[in-house]
């Protein structure tokens, strides 16, 4: 895709820009941990012995080629993988502390602290305030809904734009807008981790970068753990980058700045100067 | 590139013969069902109403006070000129045209039985130009405020009907109870909670319904003395619709507009009630049409009051009724010969008879409109539930998605087994093993419900399949039950589809005669039933019975009439259906 394009000086101005957030950063703590996780889909592996930890309010991309297991490995954490009838996972995902596939954890528990944005836009058939309100809804919240709809709203930098249609239907918004109130609604139960699927990918250019900016602010509460295919948007957002490739293999992960400056992987140099994927 | 001149004549040519042969074929296939039907409906339209001995004096007048006003309402609200000029041209136009063709084919080809060249205008022309006009005014604001009324006054009519006859057969006494003890503190209860945003009382609500419910069925036997009918639909009924009215005003206009929206409908209701029995009427059904015609009509007019948009529109029911009144007046006045319709007020309201001038559908109505209430509860929670279960809980692979699939195939079987074979099967297992009995209204609202069940079950698997998996996804990754995305997200989105479904299939169970003889049900009743478990007749086993009867004028006038009488409750029915579902859809 836009890999195509890549070249040195668009590295190095990004890896920059990124830099000193990482230099100023104290050392988190871990937020999610894999450990020797493999998942199949039927016969076929799709993740091939991961372990990694992701850090605590930190943006994390997951970068690779399509078909390189980095969209399972997100869905491993919030258990959508059950979902999938033919999908098997052995090994260990931590978060908190827990193992998610230990047989004590009900997944639809697990999931109402894990918000998660989809690569397409996807709000329900309801109104704004109902879209944001959602969450809160299904868990029951007994406090003031309508404060947490426009702090979410906030946060999801949307409230200015709709405060004034809250029962208007919310897919009578733009795609970015659409999306940022898929954020909003990701939010508004206060979860810890935001799992991001490829979130700009069916957005275009000016509303991607809003949603990039957003994704900056997002980080200073939460856990933001991100795959794209957009390797100048992991350049941009991200403080940690794991490099999947083909056939489930997590092959580097670490700084962002490392990754994009001087990858210890000759196939991680390849992939990220677009001489495949 | 540059060509020759090899293309200085176009490019050839492409033969289209085929696609346009097909299209044509296509378009005469369709117009020829749709035409054979208009002719059959024309004829049984002209029996029932013995518009064959209408003068043309008679035929002109209603024409001039009630056609043409509501047509000029029609195109003033449309104001669009060239309308106006081509519905002139049609009208004029289409009175030579139909007038000479008529002329021509009963002097040169062959007579046309019963009918003129006045009645074939009306149908032929008048009545589509009048249709036409109607859906081009309901475009403007004039026109759609008043079909808006005139929808609000014929639909609360229906519903009020609707609903004094399923009191007939329901227990009017355990309703008091089980509203007092168990709907009214349920509802008092829920409306409470949101309001305090106090979750504890929400959530009591349903449990505290449900005892009342239980209490009322106990105390139903204990209690010995009610209050008389007439205040009880008014605790029960009058006095909640109107509340509700008003509470659908008081948020935008204010209290005095809600007492007055909630109140004015209420007392006159009240007052129609009890002075009923003086003109003869049953006081609760008067009193149950008026609160359902008075609240939604009064709730409208405030609201586009409100809006003040369109405000002459709310003349259109006077215009009509108006032009009604000063026809009976020229009518009568001049003496021209009316038709003596069969399909009158003794028609519906009068028991059948071996004359066929007294001869009525009251019983079989009422038969009828019981079944399917009952009909379209059981086969649509059914329904729902079935396809609820096969597209969202159960597994696609697996020993169990196989069951699934072998439970699929045999539904859509079903589908197709014909409708005396449901008979059979209500004979045996709800007639004769359940004992429901042979022929009661329950027995053969079960068959009826089973009949159609295959259908709503299809048909609300497709609605609730093509819900986009994205907006389950974004549900479950929320932390949603499975309960809660189908109930949140999927049933919402679906249930545009799945009611219409519902209403198709319905249509089909409504006209159904084989499984009911298959059950015994009797071809007539002189008495409208009265419970759950006695014996009924539905409008079509009635009309079949009459269209056996040796008279002509059973056969021609009487079955005529019922013929018309069963459309229009179908149609009234599925126009009911249809605003449930539009507004389903707006909701989404």
């Amino acid at each position: 895709m836009s890999n195509t394009t890549s070249d040195d000086s668009l590295i190095t101005t990004e890896v920059q820009a990124d830099s000193n957030d990482d230099s100023a950063a104290p050392a988190a703590g871990t937020a999610v941990a894999a450990r020797n996780l493999n998942v199949y889909y039927g016969d076929e592996q799709a993740i091939d012995d991961v372990t990694m930890e992701i850090p605590e309010e930190r943006v994390t991309a997951l970068i690779g080629p399509s078909g390189c297991g980095k969209s399972t490995f997100l869905r491993c954490i919030n258990r959508m993988n059950d979902m999938i009838e033919i999908c098997r996972v052995e090994g260990d995902v931590e978060f908190g502390g827990k193992n998610v596939y230990d047989a004590d954890v009900d997944p639809v528990a697990l999931r109402r602290k894990i918000g998660m944005v989809f690569q397409k836009p996807n709000p329900f058939p309801k109104s704004i305030r109902d879209n944001v309100a959602y969450g809160l809804k299904i868990q029951g919240f007994d406090g003031d809904i309508d404060e947490r709809v426009e702090e979410s709203l906030k946060g999801a930098a949307l409230w200015d734009e709709v405060k004034d249609q809250l029962d208007s239907s919310g897919l009578e918004l733009s795609g970015g807008q659409q999306q940022r109130l898929c954020i909003a609604r990701a939010i508004a139960p206060d979860p810890e981790v935001i799992l991001m699927d490829e979130p700009t990918s069916a957005l275009d250019p000016v509303a991607a970068s809003k949603i990039e900016d957003l994704i900056d602010d997002l980080a200073e509460e939460y856990t933001v753990i991100i795959v794209t295919h957009n390797m100048q948007q992991a350049a941009r957002i991200s403080d940690r980058t794991a490099v999947f490739l083909t056939g489930g293999e997590l092959v580097e992960y670490d700084d962002t700045a490392k990754i994009f400056e001087d990858p210890e992987a000759q196939r991680v140099e390849d992939y990220i100067t677009g001489k495949f994927g | 590139m540059a060509t020759d001149n090899a293309n200085a004549n176009g490019f050839g040519e492409v033969s289209r013969v085929r696609g346009i042969v097909f299209e044509y074929l296509s378009l005469g296939a369709s117009v020829f069902g749709l035409v054979a039907l208009g002719v059959l409906l024309v004829y049984v339209a002209i029996d029932a109403f013995d518009l064959a001995n209408a003068s043309p004096e008679w035929l002109l007048t209603y024409f001039l006070t009630l056609v043409v006003p509501f047509l000029a309402f029609c195109l003033y609200s449309a104001s669009d000129p060239t309308v106006t000029r081509r519905a002139l041209g049609a009208l004029g136009g289409g009175l030579v045209a139909v007038a000479a063709l008529f002329t021509a084919i009963e002097a040169l080809v062959v007579p046309i039985p019963r009918l003129n060249w006045q009645l074939a205008y009306l149908f032929v022309v008048a009545a589509p130009v009048t249709a036409y006009l109607a859906y081009v005014g309901s475009g403007g604001r004039v026109g759609a405020v008043g079909f808006g009324l005139l929808g609000r006054l014929v639909g609360g009519a229906a519903v009020g009907l609707a609903v004094g006859t399923l009191f007939l057969v329901f227990d009017p006494l355990l309703w008091f109870l089980a509203y007092t003890l168990g709907v009214l503190p349920a509802v008092g209860l829920y409306a409470f909670g949101r309001r305090r945003s106090t979750p504890r009382a929400r959530t009591a609500a349903a449990p505290v319904g449900l005892g009342g419910l239980v209490a009322a069925v106990f105390l139903r036997e204990v209690i010995p003395t009610y209050p008389s009918d007439l205040i009880i639909y008014l605790w029960t009924v009058a006095v909640p619709v109107a509340v509700a009215g008003a509470l659908l005003v008081a948020d935008r206009r204010g209290r005095v507009a809600a007492a007055a929206v909630g109140g004015v409908p209420l007392a006159a209701a009240t007052a129609g009630g009890f002075l009923a029995p003086g003109a003869g009427l049953p006081s609760p059904t008067v009193l149950l049409v008026l609160v359902s015609i008075g609240v939604p009509t009064a709730v409208y007019v405030s609201r586009v009051v409100d809006a003040g948009e369109g405000l002459a529109g709310l003349g259109l029911p006077l215009l009509l009724a108006a032009g009604a009144v000063l026809g009976a007046l020229i009518v009568g006045a001049l003496g021209f010969p009316a038709p003596d319709p069969w399909l009158d007020g003794s028609f519906l309201t009068a028991a059948p008879s071996r004359t066929p001038s007294d001869a009525g559908l009251y019983p079989a109505i009422v038969g009828s409109v019981i079944i399917i209430a009952l009909v379209a509860v059981l086969s649509f929670a059914l329904g729902v539930g079935t396809s609820v279960f096969l597209e969202e809980y159960t597994p696609g692979t697996g020993p169990l998605g196989t069951l699934t699939r072998i439970l699929q195939v045999n539904i859509a079987n079903l589908a197709a087994v014909p409708s005396v074979v449901y008979g059979l099967l209500g004979l045996g297992l709800f007639a004769n093993l359940l004992g429901l009995g042979i022929g009661t209204a329950v027995t053969a609202a079960l068959t009826l419900s089973l009949l159609i069940l295959p259908i709503t079950i299809i048909s609300a698997q497709e609605a609730i399949r093509s819900v986009p998996d994205d907006l389950r996804r974004g549900s479950d990754a929320m932390g949603a039950t499975r309960w809660q995305t189908t109930k949140n997200v999927v049933l919402p989105e679906a249930m545009p589809g799945i009611l219409t479904g519902t209403i198709l299939a319905l249509g089909r169970a409504i006209g159904e005669t084989a499984p009911l003889i298959m059950i015994g049900a009797a071809t007539t009743v002189f008495r409208a039933p009265d419970s759950l478990f006695s014996r009924f007749s539905a409008m079509p086993m009635q009309i079949y019975t009459w269209a056996g009867f040796p008279q002509a004028d059973f056969r021609y006038g009487v079955v005529a009439a019922g013929v018309i009488t069963l459309l229009l409750i179908l149609v009234g029915m599925n126009g009911t259906a249809i605003l449930l579902r539009n507004r389903a859809e707006r909701g989404s």
